[in-house]
Formats: structure tokens, C-alpha cells, sequence
């Protein structure tokens, strides 16, 4: 499943409709709003081209590395700290391809996705550079 | 013909989420970002460098594909197309 979505994610329901006969592995990374001072976060997006993006990122994962499932959710609008931002969900027949099909995901989504995150603080606001 | 700008983050607070515009048939894309920066100096001042060429970290896409080289200011907008303009991305 590939969404955008304000509400917050349910990670056992995507781990456990990742399993299937044939899986060996799966590997999930949560990007999580770190305490780095910050009152809170607002997740902005280019809606339909980041979800296609999104796509995009999940079939080069699949054609990469030998992988069953990928899954990417990721949130949009005011966050607080501690609040999930994104879930990828790799599946695979064996560990390392899942691992590496998972930080494939991560990178090419920061590189690419049209998402922007702004930072609220006590002394103002500021939108965060991209990489 | 009838061009749609969309901007998001920073851009956006600047000239707003949407605008629609009038365009001679053939404007460039450009064009069009000068004729937006007219009546904004802060939207100039983020959009483009000293030397007046779209800044270099500007991400444009023309019907949410990326537009790169020579595009990035010469490339041709059609009626109906969609230009957005947005800084580096930061999701995740």
C-alpha cells in the first residue's frame, strides 16, 4: 500500500498483512518527530505527485532487490514530538534483501518525495532544508 | 491559454497554494515565473539568483514530472499545463 494520510498508522496490522508463506523477513522503519527543542511539525505535500513518487520509489525497490511487499505511509499535517511521520514495510524471502530494499526506500523517499517540514519552536518557525 | 501554479512550503506562503494565469500561446516557463515575481519581491528573491536565472536549488515540475538543463527555464508551457515550484524536499 502506498498513501498519504493525516491520521497516524497501525504498524502490526501492515506487519502481519506483510507475511505470506514464502517470507523469511520483514523489515520495518518508523521516522519518528525527534525532541530537538521543537513544540511540533506540520507535514506539507504535493498530494497526488508525492503518492505517485511514492509508487515510483516502491517499484524500483521491487526491481532492485528481491522483494515480496513494500508498503510506504506517510503522514501529512500537525505533528508533536513523538508522533510517527512514515512507515515502510519491506517484505522478502531473506533478511538482507530486506533490509536493503528498506533503506533504499528511506533514502530515495527523502531525496525525491515532494513532502516539506516545518518546525515550530518557542522563538518562532522555520521550514527544515532539504538534503 | 491558462497555466496553474501551484507552490508549496516556503513559495507557498509567499504567493499563495494555487494561482491561475494568462499566458500567451509558447511562454516559457521563465516567463511565467517572472511575470509571478512582479508583484512580489519576496517571491523573487526566493526564486531566483543575482543573476536573474531560476536559483539553482529550485525544484520546478511541469504536470508533476521534474524539469531539468535547459527546461528549467526555456521549456515550454501548454493550456492547461500545471508548473510547480517548490524548494528541496524534506519528508521522511
Amino acid at each position: 500500500m502506498i498513501r498519504l494520510q493525516q491520521d497516524d498508522f497501525e504498524v502490526g496490522e501492515f506487519i502481519e498483512e506483510a507475511r505470506s508463506r514464502g517470507t523469511g523477513a520483514i523489515v520495518t522503519f518508523i521516522g519518528i518527530v525527534r525532541d530537538d527543542g521543537i513544540e511540533g511539525i506540520e507535514l506539507e505535500a504535493y498530494h497526488d505527485v508525492a503518492e505517485q513518487e511514492l509508487a515510483i520509489i516502491r517499484d524500483e525497490a521491487m526491481r532492485e532487490f528481491p522483494l515480496h511487499n513494500v508498503d510506504i505511509i506517510h503522514r501529512t499535517g500537525p505533528l508533536r514530538v513523538g508522533d510517527n511521520i512514515v512507515l515502510i514495510v519491506v517484505s522478502a524471502g531473506h533478511r538482507k534483501e530486506a533490509f536493503l530494499g528498506c533503506e533504499y526506500v528511506i533514502d530515495r523517499l527523502k531525496q525525491t518525495v515532494p513532502i516539506w517540514k516545518k518546525e515550530f519552536r518557542k522563538d518562532g518557525e522555520h521550514w527544515v532544508e532539504g538534503e | 491559454m491558462k497555466v496553474r501554479i501551484k507552490a508549496f512550503a516556503r513559495f507557498r506562503e509567499i504567493i499563495g497554494s494555487e494561482n491561475t494565469l494568462e499566458f500567451d500561446d509558447g511562454t516559457s516557463v521563465l516567463s511565467a515565473l517572472k511575470s509571478l515575481s512582479e508583484g512580489s519581491k519576496d517571491f523573487r528573491d526566493a526564486c531566483f539568483d543575482k543573476e536573474g536565472a531560476v536559483a539553482s536549488h529550485v525544484v520546478l515540475m511541469i504536470n508533476g514530472k521534474r524539469i531539468s538543463g535547459r527546461d528549467r527555464e526555456a521549456g515550454v508551457l501548454h493550456d492547461g499545463d500545471e508548473l510547480a515550484v517548490f524548494p528541496p524536499v524534506a519528508g521522511g
